[in-house]
This record gives structure tokens, C-alpha cells and sequence, in this order.
């Protein structure tokens, strides 16, 4: 089924506050997931596949801190998704880098990570370059490098496997952004690597989707639909003689 | 986001703690910035042409009509079916299943397909799926009461009684104007491009001016069919005097709390032109101008009818107040500084509605300077967080720009009555009270002022502790604080964003904040049917579709439709009664 932006968003947030969400979490989360729809980036799947463990996680933890100095900073996510823990890992960075100039923040123990991309456009509407690099499976390994630059509202984005893999490489679950505040940090293949290119999407393709997206809608499939919805459906107070008082409205449809 | 300013009158602007009072925009009235108006405005200036592709309506007045909406940027449709509803299906509330007419506007042309998919879905509203072609999607059921005598009396071949119009201005009333998305239809995102569309709320007012002109349509073949002999169509004057009306309920207040950037622009835009309008210097010319918009302001007020006692005695106060002004002009020459003596006077001596009014009138007094705000009202709206802001400078932004909500306490019940929630029931918003009812655990957070005076005891504590943290480190400390903090930050350089009250207080007006919203889609008449429930007329003077394209007609002329009159008509036998006599 097809729906547009502004529906996706806003049961988007209702669903992730009937899942716990703190008000702004819920809303940053669906504002991640549309941004990747939008742009091609299968918000929803992401969405769809974690889904699960998201209601098992306790949302109401928050993200720790358990390094920092003046240019970086270390957050354990405590193995729960990216969609409302990330942020404010990311706004620390953002600080980080006001102040010096250049930032490294570091994410340990997040998944939804992908998702996180969606919330580095807003970094970058804020006139900060900012690059994200994780690896994403271990057979093949398989690394994603994400570089929006200042001012840019699509990032590059590639996603890689490496043939040879270092004998002492164990798989991660982390995530490290740079940001940087003169100078824009572009993904740029070493000539010399022998890279299995998976993916590369440019800015273009990004935004010639999002143009089609707007005009189209977006495609959904029904059974997520009624997924989110019926998580939507937590927020809503159960309606009774009493509760319909509280609309105002009278019984007579007559003038 | 940005504030342009194309009227250099900022420092003539009202300051915020006297605009954002609750009551005070509850007691503004429809203004030429107002959404209606606006529209059409733009219709008459690029001679929009409304016609009739389709009327193919039964004897009962059922069937479907297609409207082709002309602009010199695109084409249009708006697509109306009407269908017959059972008496216990009629309620004018947003949980209701059926509805009289459902309509929808169409970008482009209606090919077959589009039009058997929209007949199988709009009228199902809600529970349908709309295509993204598909800009606004409305529904609306019949005034019963005026519909039926005004077929009657048109079979008869006479004019029905315009006092008629005067106690219910139209013969339909929605219930919602849906756009941006809802159901399928096109995001706003969308129509920001499209130049017939960008500003707020026009397609929706299109919808509205549509169903008016169908209204009409409709009218007129019923009494045709009843009587063709004797039928005669509703007189020009009675059709300019029909709008169409709206009820509305709390579902108004969760758009004005959650766009306080498209407040804020709505607001300034109206402030900027009122300031702008207070400097003009008064020519006796002015000055009767005025006397004259005040004159016709007043009897618009003397005439119009509800049956609400509070609304009644409101009404009766500022009549009486306007006679006052009235009163004061008629004995105060003309001199620059008229307008700003005239206010300051008011401020002392007239209700706040009557306040209102003469801001109203003073901005209708110089449509050369403030129309060009009409493409102002709208803007992107972004909320960022700045994390590298210093908790001191938070706290301070809060003391400065927020002290309004730092009254509010924990502990008062009087603070703490109300509380906001959504209900199961089509998710219509609703009020209930936090000693007595269920649903406390799921309440919306639609009480900014609480909001930023619980942040603020927080951020007091937290800042003693780490004078030089930066936000982002208090917000890691106290992460449900993130939204309003960034709600905060973004706000505080604007003045007139937020509404200073606190929405749990149990002396809080709902109704103040419907009127706020209804004031500037340009409604008038204001019926209320309870304190938190409203029926208003939008439209009602509008000039028809056939005037827009008038060449005789100039803009001047076909734009003075603010506070419409009664027409001078009584009830008289018309051409088909005058054919059976002869």
C-alpha cells in the first residue's frame, strides 16, 4: 500500500511512543525512519527487522557514557537500537566538534545502526560535515562508510566487503562518527585496495528518489502498516459515556 | 527557518505578553490575512475559473459532481458525492461513518480509473485510501433545517427568508478538511511547490469555497425538480450570503501547540501588518473609512444569532463596546496620529474583543501595504537541538522568554486539573479531569508551560552541580528533557510562537484556542455548542465563482466581503410565481 510522508512520520512516532519512547525520542526515531524511506535507504525494512527486538528492550535505560574528553567520546548503547539511543550521542559529537574543531564519538553496543543516518542529516544541515563508519557482518566483511557534507541533505554512502580479512578481526557491534567543522571528509577508494563495491549511492540518486517518493507516495507493506497501528493504538485512552463528555460535543447534529 | 520583514515596523510590534494571552487570541476575528480571504484574493487577481464538468445528480439530489478548477499554473478538480444518510447516521462529530456529501480536490485531470477508485473511497474518508494526486479530502452534511425550507420556498418560486441565513449561514457544514498526507493524499511537502498552493491551508479552503458553489447547484435543481414550473433559482445576493459552515472541537488545539513556528509566522505576519497600519497617518478620508468598516463590523455583530448564553452575552458586550468606539471616532477629528490615540484609547476603555476588532479594521483600512504578507504566513519547520549550548545560557533563555510558565506549580490543583488524551474513538482529542477520570498514563504533552518549568527545576539543579556543562551533558542526564529543550532553544528568539497558558488549569478556555485557529482560516459566526465545541461559517459574502472571472468586477470591489450583512430582502415571489400569475 502506498502512504505519504507526513502519515508514515506521524504513526511512525505514535507507534514508537506506544512502544515507550520518550516524546522526543519518538519523534526522532520516525523522523530517522522516513528519512531513509525517502531517500531509498529502506527505513521501513530496518524498521521491520528489529522490530521484535525493540519490544523487548527497557526504554526507558539511556545511553552511558563511558569515556569522554574534549574531542572524543565513548557511549555504550547497552545492546538496544539506534533509534533512541543514538541521538544524543550524536549531539555530543556535534558539541565536541563546535568546540575543537574536530570530534571522534564512538558507539559500542547499538544495532539499527543504519538507521542512525537518518539522524546525521540533521547534523549536517547544521553546517557540520560528518562521516560514520561501522562494519556491518563479518562473513563477508563487509564495511559501510556514510559522508554527508556540511549543508548537504543526502550523504555518499558506500558499503564494501574486504577479500582479505585481518586473522584477529572479531565482529563489532559499534559505530564511530567523525565530524568535522571546515572541511568536508568524502569517502574516497584507495587505488591501490581491492574492494568488492556492494554499493554506492550518491547524493543524486537520493534525492531523484525522494522526488519520486513525494510524487508516488511511499510503499508499504500492509501487514507493517497495521503493525504500526496497532502499536499506535497504546497511546489512545479507551473511549467510554464519560470520555466522549470530554470532546465537547453535543448529541443533535441539528441547525 | 527565517523571519522576513518586509514591513519595517518591528519596533512598532505589540509585545508578546500582551499578544499570546490565551484570551486575547481568543477573542480575535477574521482579518484579509485570513487563510479565506487570502485565497480569494489570488482566485480574483488570476481570474481562477470554477466550473460545473459534471452535475449528474438524481431527483433526491444524489449522484456526483465534478468541479474543474482552472489557474494559470494547473488544473484541478473537485470531485463531490453525495449520497443519501440515514437519520441515525447524521453527527457532525469526527467519529461519525457517514456523512451527506464527500468531496476531495484533485490535481490534473479525472481519468476513469482515478474516479471509480475515489468513488469507492472518499466517502469512507478515514477508513479509505486515497490517491497522492488527491490534495484535500472533506465531508459535509446538510443544515437540515435551512435546506429544506430554502427547496421549498425556491419551488415556490420565491426567495427564502435571508434572516434564515443570518441565524445558520449555509446549507452545509464539514466536519474535517483533511490535506498533507492524511490517507494517502499528497504531503504539503508537495504542494510547497506548487504556487496556487503554498501558502497554509489554501487547498483546504478551496475544498470549502468548492462545496459552497455545489451548495448552491445543488439547491437550485432540487427546487427544479420539485417544481419545475415554478422554481426559481436563489437570488445572486442570497448565494454571495450563503457559506459554508464548519464544527470543530478540540482537535484544533493539538495543531496550535504542535506548530508553534507556523504560529509564530501567523502571528507576526498579523502584528507586523497591524503595527504597520497604526503608523499610516489618518486623513479624514481614513477616518471615515474606518467609521464606515466599524459601522458595518457592528451591525454584522448586532445581527448575528446563537443560541450559546455566554457566546450571547459576549456578542451583546461588544456590540456594545463597538458602539463605543463608534462613538469615540465620530468625535475625534481626523490627525496622523489617529490610530495609535484610537488603540490606546481601547486598550482602556473596550472589551478585549472589541481591542481585536479595531485591529481587524485597521489592517482591512490598507491593503496595499499588508496583502504581500499573505505569502509570509508559511515556513519550514525544523526544531534543532544546540548541545553545545551552556546550561547557564538555557536557564537564562527560559527566565527571559519563558517566565509565563515558571508560575506553574506541581502541587496546585487548580494548575494540574485538566489533562489532554487522545481517544480510541477515530483518535479524537479530548479533556478530561486528572482527579477523577482514566487515561492519565497515556495523556498527550500539549501543556508547554508545565513542560517548561518542570525542565527548568531540573536544569536550577543540575546547573548548581555543573555551571559550565553544555546542554547536551544535562540532556544526558535527564534524556526525557530532550524535546522541550530543543522546543525551547528554537522558540525563545520568537516572540509569538508559543500561547501563554497553562492548558491544565481549570480556568483554561478550550474555546479560546479554537477561535485562534478558526480566527485566522477566516470563520465567522461563531455558534458555540459547548465550551470546547464550535460552529462557524466560512465563505459567507465570498464573491461566486462566476464574479472571479468578472472583468466589470475589480479586485477592490470583489475583496470587501469582511463581516457581510444581511441582505435588504424580504421574502417576495420571484419570476416563477410572477410566470403563473401572468
Amino acid at each position: 500500500m502506498k502512504v505519504s510522508f507526513n502519515e508514515l512520520q506521524g504513526l511512525s512516532r505514535k507507534a514508537f511512543s506506544g512502544v515507550g519512547f520518550d516524546d522526543g525520542d519518538a519523534s526522532d526515531a520516525a523522523d530517522m525512519v522516513v528519512w531513509m524511506e525517502a531517500h531509498g535507504l529502506n527505513g521501513i525494512q530496518s524498521l521491520k527487522r528489529s522490530l521484535a527486538f525493540i519490544l523487548e528492550e527497557d526504554q526507558s535505560h539511556s545511553p552511558e557514557i563511558i569515556y569522554q574528553d574534549a574531542d572524543l567520546c565513548v557511549i555504550d548503547a547497552h545492546n538496544r537500537t539506534a533509534l533512541n539511543n543514538a541521538s544524543l550521542a550524536i549531539e555530543l559529537g556535534y558539541a565536541k566538534c563546535r568546540a575543537r574543531g574536530l570530534s571522534v564519538t564512538k558507539i559500542r553496543h547499538c544495532h539499527n545502526r543504519m538507521l542512525i543516518v537518518g539522524y546525521l542529516s540533521r547534523v549536517a544541515r547544521r553546517n557540520m560535515s560528518v562521516t560514520a563508519f561501522w562494519r556491518d557482518s563479518h562473513q563477508p566483511l563487509t564495511e559501510i562508510l556514510v559522508s554527508f557534507k556540511a549543508d548537504e541533505e543526502a550523504p555518499e554512502i558506500c558499503m564494501y566487503s574486504l577479500d582479505d580479512v585481518p586473522d584477529d578481526t572479531e565482529p563489532n557491534d559499534g559505530i564511530t562518527l567523525v565530524m568535522v567543522n571546515h572541511v568536508n571528509l568524502m569517502p574516497d577508494f584507495k587505488a591501490d585496495q581491492t574492494l568488492n563495491n556492494l554499493l554506492h549511492q550518491d547524493k543524486h540518486s537520493m534525492n531523484n528518489w525522494q522526488e519520486h517518493a513525494l510524487a508516488e507516495g511511499i510503499e508499504v507493506e500492509p501487514e507493517m502498516w497495521d503493525r504500526l497501528k496497532e502499536l499506535a493504538t497504546r497511546i489512545l485512552v479507551e473511549s467510554s459515556d464519560d470520555s466522549r463528555q470530554g470532546a465537547g460535543a453535543g448529541t443533535s447534529d441539528s441547525d | 527557518m527565517s523571519w522576513a520583514d518586509t514591513l519595517s515596523t518591528t519596533d512598532n510590534l505589540r509585545p508578546a505578553d500582551q499578544v499570546m494571552q490565551l484570551d486575547r487570541l481568543g477573542s480575535m476575528f477574521a482579518s484579509r490575512l485570513s487563510f479565506a480571504r487570502s485565497l480569494v484574493r489570488k482566485m480574483i487577481k488570476e481570474r481562477w475559473q470554477i466550473g460545473n464538468a459534471v452535475f449528474d445528480l438524481n431527483d433526491q439530489g444524489h449522484g456526483t459532481a465534478i468541479y474543474r478548477i482552472t489557474t494559470p499554473q494547473g488544473l484541478y478538480h473537485c470531485v463531490i458525492f453525495c449520497r443519501e444518510l440515514r437519520a441515525d447516521q447524521r453527527s457532525d462529530r469526527v467519529i461519525a461513518e457517514a456523512w451527506d456529501v464527500t468531496f476531495a480536490i484533485v490535481e490534473g485531470d479525472v481519468e476513469a480509473e482515478l474516479l471509480q477508485h475515489m468513488a469507492d473511497n472518499v466517502p469512507l474518508q478515514e477508513a479509505g485510501r486515497l490517491s497522492s494526486r488527491v490534495l484535500v479530502l472533506s465531508r459535509a452534511n446538510k443544515s437540515l433545517r435551512n435546506f429544506g425550507q430554502f427547496v421549498a420556498a425556491l419551488a415556490a418560486g420565491e426567495q427564502p427568508d435571508p434572516a434564515a441565513l443570518t441565524a445558520v449561514g449555509y446549507l452545509y457544514r464539514t466536519t474535517a478538511v483533511y490535506g498533507n498526507g492524511k490517507f494517502g493524499i499528497a504531503d504539503f511537502a508537495r504542494l510547497e511547490r506548487n504556487t496556487d498552493f503554498n501558502r497554509p491551508f489554501s487547498a483546504q479552503m478551496l475544498a470549502v469555497y468548492v462545496l459552497r458553489q455545489f451548495s448552491i447547484e445543488q439547491l437550485n435543481h432540487l427546487a427544479k425538480v420539485q417544481a419545475p414550473d415554478t422554481a426559481v433559482e436563489l437570488a445572486p445576493e442570497l448565494q454571495r450570503y450563503l457559506g459554508i459552515g464548519n464544527s470543530t472541537g478540540l482537535g484544533m488545539a493539538p495543531f496550535l501547540i504542535n506548530h508553534p513556528q507556523l504560529i509564530q509566522q501567523w502571528i507576526y505576519g498579523r502584528e507586523r501588518a497591524l503595527a504597520c497600519a497604526r503608523l499610516q497617518p489618518a486623513s479624514n478620508k481614513c477616518r471615515n473609512k474606518l467609521l464606515a468598516l466599524m459601522r458595518r463590523a457592528h451591525r454584522y455583530l448586532q445581527q448575528t444569532v446563537t443560541e450559546d448564553q455566554a457566546q450571547t452575552q459576549r456578542n451583546r458586550n461588544i456590540v456594545q463596546s463597538v458602539q463605543e468606539v463608534i462613538d469615540w471616532l465620530e468625535r475625534t477629528p481626523a490627525h496622523p496620529a489617529l490610530y495609535r490615540e484610537l488603540t490606546d484609547w481601547a486598550d482602556n476603555h473596550s472589551s478585549v474583543e472589541a481591542q481585536e476588532l479595531i485591529n481587524t479594521l485597521l489592517i482591512e483600512m490598507y491593503p496595499e501595504l499588508v496583502d504581500s504578507l499573505d505569502d509570509e504566513l508559511g515556513c519550514h519547520e525544523t526544531m534543532d537541538l544546540q548541545p553545545d549550548m551552556k546550561v547557564r545560557k538555557l536557564k537564562e533563555l527560559i527566565e527571559q522568554n519563558f517566565a509565563w510558565a515558571l508560575s506553574y506549580s506541581e502541587e496546585s490543583a487548580e494548575d494540574n486539573y485538566w489533562f489532554w488524551y487522545r481517544s480510541a474513538e477515530k483518535e479524537e482529542p479530548r479533556l478530561g479531569i486528572r482527579a477523577e477520570e482514566s487515561g492519565v498514563e497515556k495523556e498527550t504533552a500539549l501543556a508547554i508551560g508545565p513542560r517548561i518549568s518542570r525542565c527548568y527545576t531540573l536544569l536550577t539543579a543540575f546547573v548548581q552541580n555543573n555551571p559550565s556543562a553544555m546542554v547536551v551533558e544535562f540532556l544526558m542526564a535527564r534524556p526525557k528533557q530532550k524535546e522541550i529543550v530543543r522546543r525551547i532553544q528554537t522558540m525563545a528568539p520568537t516572540p509569538y510562537g508559543e500561547i501563554r497558558a497553562n492548558l491544565w488549569h481549570r480556568d483554561m478556555k478550550p474555546m479560546h484556542l479554537l477561535r485562534t485557529k478558526l480566527s485566522f482560516f477566516g470563520a465567522g459566526r461563531f455558534d458555540p455548542k459547548s465550551d470546547r465545541w464550535v460552529r462557524i461559517t466560512l465563505f459567507q459574502g465570498a464573491p461566486l465563482a462566476v464574479e472571479l472571472t468578472n472583468p466589470a468586477l475589480a479586485l477592490d470591489q470583489l475583496d470587501d466581503w469582511s463581516f457581510p450583512l444581511q441582505p435588504n430582502r424580504q421574502p417576495e415571489k420571484q419570476q416563477g410565481k410572477q410566470a403563473e400569475t401572468e
